[in-house]
């Protein structure tokens, strides 16, 4: 579909208003989809010209897609949402987004940026950075790679017979940041009774896609698809790149079979029984919460999966968390372009938590994670952040794994 | 015009005022979209004396002015070409008094906020439009809102003790009191249903309903929308008055299965969705006697919800319904005519006349049980000629109510749209009197404008 054909399946209801983060912070309807949408109507209409405060209303968009969940005449947003920042892109190109995304995206680039931050003093992003991508000091702390190796050994013996193989797909920074949560997602696999493939650094494209870079999302998605060849299901603990994987027909029709093959860790887990293995495992005495990645709650639908999964822990207690499917605030690079509005989203998340009293908050997500993640360091007594894979394992090795 | 703006920025600080070309095109209309006014500016007042600050300096420029909640109003009643007052920035519940029933909130907090608020106590707001999820309090008592729920509770105009407005000279009133059967004449019950034609409201004292100790609801299946509307007027005659009794037809019925993923037996051309509620004994005989006259009247299939989890997902279809029409076409208008029930099912073969003569859709849904009708005109808005018949049609239906004893509105107000068919219900004299009442209640051509009451002799 093409952006007007996206945009007239909104018939300007407003029900969506409450779901948008930037909404309910701002209560400027500019900052709404149903706004936004109609600003882009009225463009191709022929009503309006794009100008500054129509990028702004675009850029503070978090892509969170909480108003596709909301809205009943299904209107895909976030399609409109890519569709409308790659046009803005040939009015107001972002020069150094495009390049902070492809450098984040790729591999090797990556490695020497981790390299090069641990030479920088102080915790947040370089003031060059933020300054270039928001014309203000950085909110969000440079990203600190996990370490890798840190779970025990798995006694082979624990494992039940391989019943078929998986892509675990490594993308761009589950692997080199996230090391002990993805480590974690290959063990589950495993103990679920799955050979385990890996991807290497190759990236869906989900980033690009999200700040509406299309032609070269689509690049890297055809390279992707070409290199996971076969049948067998394509696993991911990144919600955010799932949720691409899964869309990929928007980009290309010859991707839907790839798309068709993409799961969540949680949902491929749930799928395959894992609920009966994990109540036989070592458990863990803590209270836990969960919160909503957005690309699983609104973007796959995933809300009831991992919640199982924690379930089925021993000894664990889940309690609920109000407003658990708003986002934090991380959105992709959104806490590194609109750092206030992304600080008020991670304080509204963590008022949340701390109201749960839970001792830890279990995601999906590498972005969520990060983000979340720092929010706890920033003050005392706060809960500790996991990945669910992480938390999971957990329950099989019988302790939480060391502070990274 | 500039001037405006800069004075509000002054007296309320930058944050507060939005203005530019993209603020007009996001604001020119609420959900009623055939017509389109871009204001000057928006305000963002945050308390009552901002907003009399707010009011005062459109007074100073001589521009008009219009209070807005959330802008899901369905008859244009937030759209003008001046000075758009939002109160959505003052939405705080400000008290809940449980042991005297009542909550006092600022207007810009949403419907549900409140519901939530009191539930801890066991009590509810009992309006519940269908878009009470986002529309405000403030929006609510200005259109004097009803929904399902009102078939037993009353629509908001029975749930408002208080009110604290700025009137359009500028000046804050209180009306009304904490309890009810406040003496003399009382202004607070005019306020309700004025359509924000006699100032800004800026607070509430709200009435809260205690929850009812046992619900059931049920749907009732029929192969005709006529013989669903039947069953309701026998039922309403019998006596038997369920707290919500809604209808929806085939059109509606396709749209919620996709929306939602209902499922529905294939040969029903309609439904009721029925809600009882009282102590067990009083909800079970109910229901017993409203799916009795159901199987009189030819209902094919009958279920009852088994538990929580399946009534809030029937409800939160039939509230999402006519935000699903977007499935249709790219615009709809939302019709709004309240006729005597007995002759629902004379109204419905007459609407599906009308719609066949101009060749446009009409899907229908109903808070049956009040006879309040919604027939929906899914339309594409760029298309001049479709936009025409969808205006003839409307035009008809809204005669056909009057015609029928009933009312151009039930729900939604009159704002911009059913303006000109005020002149089909009342004389000359009556409009006139409605004039004066208004402009002695302070009703200035600055505050809403050209809203509710038509021009006499215009």
């Amino acid at each position: 579909m093409d952006l007007s054909e996206l945009t007239a399946r909104c018939i300007h209801c407003g029900l969506c208003l409450e779901a948008c983060p930037t909404y309910v912070l701002t209560y400027d309807e500019t900052k709404s989809p149903r706004g936004r949408i109609h600003l882009a109507r009225a463009v191709l209409e022929g009503r309006f010209e794009f100008d500054e405060q129509m990028a702004d209303s675009i850029d503070t968009c978090l892509g969170c897609r909480a108003c596709e969940t909301a809205c009943p005449s299904g209107v895909h947003y976030g399609s409109i949402l890519e569709l409308v920042r790659e046009r803005m892109e040939s009015r107001r190109p972002r020069p150094v987004l495009k390049a902070f995304t492809g450098a984040l995206t790729n591999r090797p680039l990556l490695h020497l940026q981790l390299a090069g931050s641990r030479l920088l003093p102080g915790q947040r992003v370089p003031g060059f950075l933020s300054r270039a991508l928001a014309g203000r000091p950085a909110e969000a702390d440079r990203p600190k790679p996990q370490p890798s190796g840190a779970w025990p050994p798995i006694d082979p013996s624990e494992l039940p017979p391989i019943r078929g193989e998986v892509f675990l797909l490594d993308g761009c920074v589950m692997e080199p940041l996230f090391a002990r949560v993805h480590e974690a997602s290959a063990r589950l696999l495993q103990r679920c009774g799955f050979r385990v493939r890996g991807t290497g650094g190759l990236c869906c494209g989900a980033l690009h896609a999200h700040s509406g870079y299309l032609t070269d999302a689509r690049k890297r998605a055809l390279r992707l698809a070409q290199a996971l060849e076969g049948s067998i299901p394509v696993v991911t603990d990144s919600a955010g790149c799932g949720s691409t994987i899964k869309e990929y027909q928007a980009l290309d029709p010859a991707l839907g079979e790839l798309a068709a093959r993409a799961r969540d860790l949680s949902e491929f887990l749930v799928e395959h029984g894992f609920e009966e293995r994990l109540r036989a495992s070592k458990g863990l005495r803590i209270t836990a919460t969960y919160h909503d990645a957005c690309h699983l709650a609104h973007g796959q639908g995933v809300r009831s999966q991992p919640r199982r999964l924690l379930e089925a822990v021993p000894g664990l207690r889940l309690v609920p968390l109000n407003e658990s499917d708003m986002c934090c605030g991380s959105a992709g690079t959104y806490n590194l372009t609109q750092p206030s509005l992304a600080r008020r989203l991670l304080e509204r998340k963590w008022a949340n938590i701390e109201a749960t009293g839970a001792e830890v908050v279990v995601l999906g997500n590498p972005g969520c994670h990060a983000w979340i993640e720092q929010g706890s360091r920033e003050a005392p007594g706060r809960a500790r952040v996991l990945h669910i894979a992480e938390l999971l394992e957990a329950s099989f090795v019988g302790s939480l794994p060391g502070s990274a | 015009m500039s001037g405006v703006v800069e004075a509000l920025r002054r007296r309320l600080g930058g944050e507060a005022v939005l203005a530019g070309p993209a603020v007009q095109r996001v604001y020119e209309c609420d959900a009623y979209t055939v017509e389109k006014r871009p204001p000057i500016c928006v305000a963002l007042p945050s308390t009552t004396e901002e907003v009399q600050a707010a009011v005062l300096v459109c007074r100073e420029h001589g521009v008009p002015f219009a209070a807005r909640g959330a802008g899901t109003g369905l008859s244009g009643g937030a759209t003008v070409a001046g000075v758009v007052v939002s109160t959505r920035r003052m939405n705080r519940i400000l008290e809940v008094d449980a042991a005297n029933r009542l909550a006092r909130v600022q207007p810009g907090v949403t419907n549900l906020q409140v519901s939530r608020a009191a539930e801890p106590h066991g009590l509810f707001f009992a309006p519940d439009p269908s878009s009470q999820h986002v529309s405000t309090i403030g929006g609510n008592i200005a259109e004097n809102a009803g929904g399902p729920h009102t078939l037993k509770y009353g629509v908001t105009a029975n749930h408002v003790l208080e009110v604290e407005v700025v009137l359009p000279n500028g000046e804050i009133a209180r009306f009304g009191s904490r309890v009810l059967g406040t003496p003399g004449i009382d202004p607070s019950a005019l306020i309700v249903g004025s359509e924000g034609t006699l100032g800004v409201l800026t607070e509430a004292v709200l009435r809260l309903t205690p929850k009812a100790e046992w619900v059931r609801t049920a749907l009732a299946f029929f192969r005709t929308p006529r013989e669903a509307v039947r069953a309701v007027a026998q039922m309403i005659a019998e006596g038997v008055v369920p707290l919500a009794l809604e209808f929806m037809d085939s059109t509606f019925m396709r749209v919620v299965s996709e929306s939602f993923g209902l499922a529905f037996p294939p040969q029903a051309g309609a439904f009721l969705l029925m809600e009882f509620d009282g102590t067990e004994v009083s909800t079970r005989a109910e229901l017993e006697a409203a799916t009795a006259v159901c199987r009189r009247c030819g209902a094919l299939e009958l279920q009852v919800a088994k538990d929580d989890a399946e009534r809030a997902r029937l409800w939160y279809a039939r509230k999402n319904a006519v935000g699903g029409l977007g499935r249709i076409a790219p615009s709809k208008v939302t019709h709004d005519g309240s006729i005597p029930r007995s002759k629902l099912p004379e109204m419905l073969e007459r609407i599906a006349e009308i719609a066949e003569r101009h060749g446009v859709v009409v899907a229908n849904l109903a808070h049956a049980g009040d006879g309040n009708l919604h027939p929906c005109v899914p339309f594409d808005d760029r298309d001049p000629d479709q936009t025409a018949r969808m205006h003839r049609a409307a035009d008809e239906i809204m005669r056909l109510c009057v015609e029928f004893g009933g009312s151009i509105t039930g729900e939604h107000g009159v704002g911009l749209e059913k303006l000109p068919f005020m002149r089909l219900m009342f004389s000359k004299e009556d409009l006139e009197f409605q004039r004066r009442l208004a402009a002695a209640l302070g009703a200035d051509p600055l505050c809403n404008p050209g809203k509710l009451v038509p021009e006499v002799g215009a």
